[in-house]
């Protein structure tokens, strides 16, 4: 398994940072090893986190007003999820299930985090512009996806 | 380099995904996206590369389809 240094090195979300800047990154960041089918999170719950993928692959599921549940992406290493919230302060868009076996996922609170960006503006502009960088690539995503 | 790939299918029907690869995927490539193989049938970028990423987008069908037509 990689060191969370490895890890959040790979991750888009903190590209930019210097070590320096990403060990207070790291520092705030909580290692979870979900099970296959285990529930990350759930659409509509409150938001509290935002997740780092590590290893392994989660399933992100939408559920529809007539109640359809639509499974919509997988997201595999280096990806992150949950991050809107960070953003917008609002509920869960969307259910989140691993879908691998021993998916290993960062939790980082987003009080916390929010807290260190305001603190430190050099770190929070990266991730901040970050953030919206990775919302435009999954834009970009979904525009290919329904085209 | 890292690359940031987003793997869309071609035929909508099943759901794509984005993960990091350590490689540049390539046509005929095989990919694993939640429990199905698909092979990559088109590869560009999205966005210019920054620092040690690139910004990649893969059009992919299901390694079954891709054999029957190739």
């Amino acid at each position: 398994m990689m060191t969370t240094q490895n890890t959040f090195k790979q991750v888009d979300l903190f590209r930019g940072l210097d070590d320096t800047h990403l060990e207070e990154v790291q520092a705030l960041a909580t290692q979870q090893i979900f099970k296959s089918g285990n529930y990350i999170f759930e659409q509509g719950e409150i938001a509290d986190k935002l997740y780092i993928i590590a290893e392994g692959q989660v399933e992100v599921r939408y559920r529809a007003s007539n109640g359809d549940d639509v499974s919509v992406l997988f997201l595999g290493n280096g990806q992150v999820v949950g991050e809107m919230t960070l953003v917008d302060e609002g509920r869960r868009s969307a259910t989140v299930i691993a879908s691998t076996e021993d998916a290993v996922v960062y939790s980082i609170p987003n009080k916390t985090l929010g807290a260190l960006c305001a603190e430190n503006t050099a770190i929070g502009y990266v991730i901040m512009r970050n953030i919206a960088q990775d919302l435009s690539f999954k834009l970009r995503h979904r525009d290919f996806d329904t085209t | 380099m890292i690359y940031k790939v987003s793997y869309v299918v071609r035929d909508g029907k099943m759901p794509g995904g984005i993960k990091n690869e350590k490689q540049r995927p390539e046509i005929g490539s095989i990919v694993e996206i939640g429990h199905t193989q698909f092979t990559v049938t088109h590869v560009h970028e999205v966005m210019p590369a920054r620092d040690n990423f690139q910004y990649l987008h893969a059009m992919v069908e299901p390694v079954s389809q891709y054999a029957s037509v190739n």
